[in-house]
């Protein structure tokens, strides 16, 4: 396991160098934006507004996970962006994230959640974009067959769908 | 330490089996309340719950959106919320119809009642949502009648929904408590197990410590007993290593135990000379398991001290299994004191067994020696009877001789209990006849009997019996003993002799017939406390009854000894005034009647080359005549006598050519009669004399001769053989002088008292004869009288019964010298010539 742990977290690191250049850039179109990042972003300099489109977010990372969910009916293939890279991208390590859905539901998600092999911003439900009747068009999907951990009822709180705000408190 | 035994393994393996179900139990539900938790912690029954009561919130949410529509002209904003609500709706009625968390509920009735309604609504609004906005204005207020006509639904799938997952929950954990509540039932039973399993070990433990305890006790006790054992306790392992050595071993073998332990048994204890064979013997021991000491008890043998000297031991040599292996137990005792003891105790024995048979060696030749010279007493008290004396004399001459008969019986008797005692009493088994034997008694004692005015008869009771094979002797001694005692205690009475035969009995598995005579009496009777003891030797010599009944000292103790001896009994019936009943029963062997051989050579001539002068010397009247008859046919001239006392008589009186002695005879016998006549000096005193007997034994026969007889024929001597031995003792061939010297008491002295100690009185004595000869007739009467009386009687101790008779002459005419001067003289040469025949024959 140590192997390619090491060789995730070297990849990690080349992901960080990546992002940081990308960190100014916004979507070209409003409409395209499913994701809005806001909070302390860039160490206490102050608010700020960061904004992803797919693309955007396909960019920082493309993690695969297959799993079954309480919502669900069977085994589905979830892709989607890494917790882990996404808040690396931001320059997180430390506190939490208020991840709000399209219905106002929100859910606080510590930073400490975001580890490698735990849960993405799944955007892609079998391989197609998910639709709002589909709980799309992000939705933040443990690997819950992977951990028993992960099939707790606060975990299941915390899987939030129709998410497209996130706020990141420190 | 106890080996363990198969059930207390069963015990322990069910024990840990026990344990071990109840401890996996434990596990197990442990498992399942861990379990339950887990289900519990992941449990989604709250963000199912919350979805299910998201469902109505949403439902309101498009119900609101779609009631605030505008219905002139509406924002594309205005459409964006009610498409919004609208799949929000979508998204949560599609999560219950297709979430795995919802499976269960769809089963419910009312659940799927409502969905089914909720759906169709979706289903059929779908169309219109994604259609042309201008038709969604339009048909706003048709959607939002619908939207109120469904809220109901909505409600109730909520509702249910909630419900049922509170129900679920409430299961769920009551399943838990439930687990908990087996846990803790296993666990008390864990517990309870744990407490029983402690108290066990501890009970366990306080049994160790006694049996340890016992243990420790136990070998205290051996060490003590070993300790203070007076015999060496030695323990030795399998290859002979002194393991222990007590203090017994130490003072035994002179070694401190420090020294002995550890070392080889063989070092310590075997004797130098011993070493080879002990390593011999462990050899074998090992190669076959066979030793000659080990298991064997108590062995006798020898070890070595320290300092070398060897001594006796016994010992004794036990295996013990150990857990160690085997050890030997050694059990040594020094028996040095024990071995000189039995030494000495052994050499007493002998000594006293030697001076026992010295004892009955000089009683049987100073019995022998006192018989001889009362022999020679009586023989010429005989002949003092026969010389005229006066009536006082006479009746002097009567007491004498029944003292000495008397005297002369008890001598007997005596030497017959010596022989008797040292073993040496032998029967002589040959065929007698019962009923003449007993009428032989009978003859004899009737005579006595009728003296007493006493009837005296016998008669067979029963069967009888007539020819046995038994020492005719013995039976006659015992019976003439018993009748005679009969006799002389019953005066003016009746002895009634009976005889039996009985079937054997005794001793079991003897079945010889028993033949009983039983004496019975109406004499004076016998008191209960002598009845025993008169069966003793000397015992009854009670004075008064010795007075009284004439006194027969050795008599029943004899007749006793010879009953056993031919393995019969005396019994004695008796009380004073009832008359006595004596009883002998003795095992016997019936015999055929003896054939009489017939000696008679055919070329004997019928008539003798010379008439001859018989003396005929016979009791029996019968065989007397038919001996007369043969005789006088043969033109001999027969002299008849009936007894030993007339022969006797008329042998001194008259010369006759030869005399014929029956040896049994009552009164005297032919034996007797015999000495007299050789120790007198009779006219017959050196004629042939011929034994007519019915012992036939060599060693009687021997006696007879050294009697002074000449021959002897085995009676019935009849016919032809009687003439023949008249014949040949007549005609001069085999014809001779007796012996002047019986050999038997100077063998029997010289045996007694030594070679060279008899020599010495030889010596003695032939100096005081050759005085007594040289001193010649003319001495003085007295001195010649005391001299000749000393001689006589040293004579007759070695057997010169002639120069004894002789001598006894020499006394007698001596004495008489005032009388008769001649008969003195002419007594003194016969002295002379007998001492000078007598001394060749006695070697001086």
């Amino acid at each position: 396991m140590v192997h390619p742990f090491r060789k995730l977290g070297l990849a990690g690191l080349l992901i960080l160098f990546s992002t940081l250049s990308w960190a100014g850039e916004s979507p070209k179109d409003d409409t395209s934006v499913i994701l809005t990042v806001t909070g302390s972003l860039d160490h206490e300099d102050g608010e700020d507004i960061v904004q992803f489109d797919l693309e955007r977010l396909r960019a920082l990372d493309e993690t695969r996970v297959e799993t079954s969910t309480i919502w669900t009916n069977g085994t589905h293939v979830f892709h989607g962006t890494s917790l882990a890279a996404f808040v690396d991208a931001l320059n997180i390590s430390e506190g939490k994230l208020r991840a709000r859905a399209i219905n106002d539901y929100a859910v606080d998600i510590p930073v400490s959640d975001a580890v490698e092999g735990g849960p993405i911003l799944a955007w892609h439900l079998d391989g197609a974009p998910m639709s709002l009747r589909e709980k799309g068009p992000l939705w933040l999907i443990y690997p819950y067959d992977s951990d028993s951990q992960y099939r707790s009822d606060l975990i299941y709180s915390r899987s939030i769908w129709q998410l497209d705000r996130i706020e990141i408190i420190r | 330490m106890q080996p363990i035994q198969p059930f207390q393994i069963a015990r322990i393996a069910f024990g840990l089996l026990t344990f071990a179900i109840l401890v996996l139990t434990l596990g197990a539900l442990t498992m399942n309340v861990l379990r339950d938790l887990r289900d519990q912690r992941s449990a989604q029954e709250d963000i199912v719950q919350w979805s299910l009561s998201q469902v109505e919130i949403d439902f309101l949410r498009l119900q609101l959106a779609v009631s605030t529509l505008p219905t002139d002209q509406p924002g594309t904003e205005d459409l964006d919320q009610v498409t919004r609500a609208f799949d929000i709706f979508y998204s949560r009625v599609d999560l219950l119809r297709n979430g795995s968390a919802y499976a269960a509920l769809r089963d419910l009735a009312e659940f799927d009642q409502a969905m089914s309604r909720v759906e169709t609504f979706l289903d059929d609004t779908v169309p219109l949502i994604d259609g042309p906005s201008q038709d969604l204005v339009g048909a706003a207020p048709a959607l939002l009648t619908r939207i109120e006509t469904l809220r109901p639904a909505v409600r109730q799938v909520s509702r249910s929904g909630v419900g049922y997952f509170a129900r679920l929950s409430d299961d769920r954990r009551n399943e838990v408590v439930r687990t908990l509540v087996q846990l803790a039932a296993v666990a008390g039973g864990l517990l309870l197990a744990l407490l029983l399993l402690a108290l066990r070990l501890g009970w366990l433990n306080a049994q160790s410590i006694r049996r340890r305890a016992e243990v420790a006790a136990a070998y205290e006790r051996v060490r003590v007993v070993s300790e203070t054992s007076l015999d060496a306790v030695i323990l030795s392992d399998e290859t002979g290593k002194v393991l222990s050595f007590n203090a017994a071993a130490e003072r035994t073998f002179g070694v401190f135990a420090a020294q002995a332990i550890g070392k080889n048994l063989s070092e310590v204890i075997v004797p130098e000379h011993l070493q080879d064979w002990h390593q011999e013997e462990m050899r074998t021991f090992e190669r076959t398991g066979k030793h000659a000491i080990l298991g064997k008890g108590r062995v006798k043998g020898v070890a070595s001290r320290a300092d070398g000297t060897v001594f006796p031991v016994e010992l004794s040599v036990q295996r013990a299994t150990t857990l160690e292996g085997d050890i030997y137990v050694v059990v040594l005792r020094d028996i040095s004191h024990r071995v000189q003891a039995e030494r000495d105790l052994v050499a007493a024995r002998d000594q006293a067994l030697a001076s026992e048979r010295a004892k009955g060696d000089f009683l049987a030749t100073m019995s022998h020696e006192i018989r001889t010279p009362l022999n020679g007493l009586l023989g010429n008290l005989g002949l003092l009877g026969d010389t005229i004396l006066s009536e006082r004399q006479q009746e002097y001459v009567r007491n004498m001789e029944t003292s000495g008969r008397m005297l002369l019986r008890h001598v007997t008797d005596v030497l017959d209990i010596t022989r008797y005692d040292a073993g040496k009493l032998r029967l002589r088994q040959r065929p007698m006849h019962v009923g003449r034997m007993i009428q032989d008694i009978v003859d004899n004692q009737s005579g006595a009997a009728r003296a007493n005015d006493t009837r005296l008869s016998w008669a067979w009771e029963g069967d009888r019996i007539d020819w046995i094979l038994a020492d005719r002797d013995r039976i006659e001694g015992v019976l003439l003993n018993i009748v005679g005692n009969a006799v002389k205690f019953t005066h003016g009475g009746q002895i009634d002799i009976t005889a039996k035969v009985e079937p054997g009995t005794e001793p079991p598995g003897d079945d010889r017939p028993v033949l009983h005579v039983a004496v019975r009496d109406t004499g004076m009777g016998i008191a209960e406390d002598m009845q025993a003891r008169i069966f003793e030797d000397f015992t009854t010599g009670d004075t008064t009854y010795d007075r009284q009944a004439g006194g027969t000292g050795l008599g029943l103790g004899l007749a006793r000894r010879f009953a056993e001896a031919m393995g019969g009994a005396i019994t004695l019936d008796s009380a004073p005034g009832r008359g006595s009943t004596f009883c002998l029963r003795l095992p016997v062997d019936p015999v055929d009647p003896p054939h009489h051989p017939t000696p008679l050579p055919a070329d004997r001539p019928a008539a003798p080359a010379r008439p001859s002068r018989v003396l005929l010397v016979e009791d029996n009247v019968i065989n007397r005549t038919i001996a007369r008859e043969t005789l006088s046919r043969a033109a001999h001239e027969v002299t008849e006598a009936k007894d030993g006392t007339e022969a006797v008589r008329l042998a001194a009186r008259s010369r006759f050519d030869v005399i014929l002695m029956d040896v049994r005879m009552p009164k005297m016998d032919g034996r007797k009669a015999t000495r007299l006549i050789r120790g007198g000096d009779g006219a017959s005193k050196d004629v042939p004399i011929i034994a007519l007997t019915a012992n036939a034994q060599a060693e009687e026969q021997a006696a007879f001769l050294a009697d002074g007889m000449n021959d002897v024929m085995v009676k019935p001597v009849l016919g032809d053989a009687l003439l023949c031995v008249v014949d040949r003792w007549t005609s001069g061939d085999g014809a001779s002088a007796p012996d002047p010297v019986d050999a038997e008491p100077l063998a029997d002295l010289r045996q007694a008292l030594g070679p060279d100690r008899v020599d010495d009185l030889l010596g003695r004595f032939a100096r005081e004869v050759d005085t007594l000869i040289s001193n010649g007739p003319d001495a003085d009467p007295a001195v010649i009288a005391d001299e000749a009386h000393r001689s006589a009687g040293s004579a007759a101790m070695f057997g010169a019964t002639a120069l004894q008779g002789a001598l006894g002459a020499l006394e007698q005419a001596a004495r008489n010298e005032a009388q008769d001067g001649e008969f003195l003289a002419a007594a003194h040469n016969a002295a002379r010539a007998e001492w000078s025949r007598s001394r060749v024959a006695l070697g001086l």
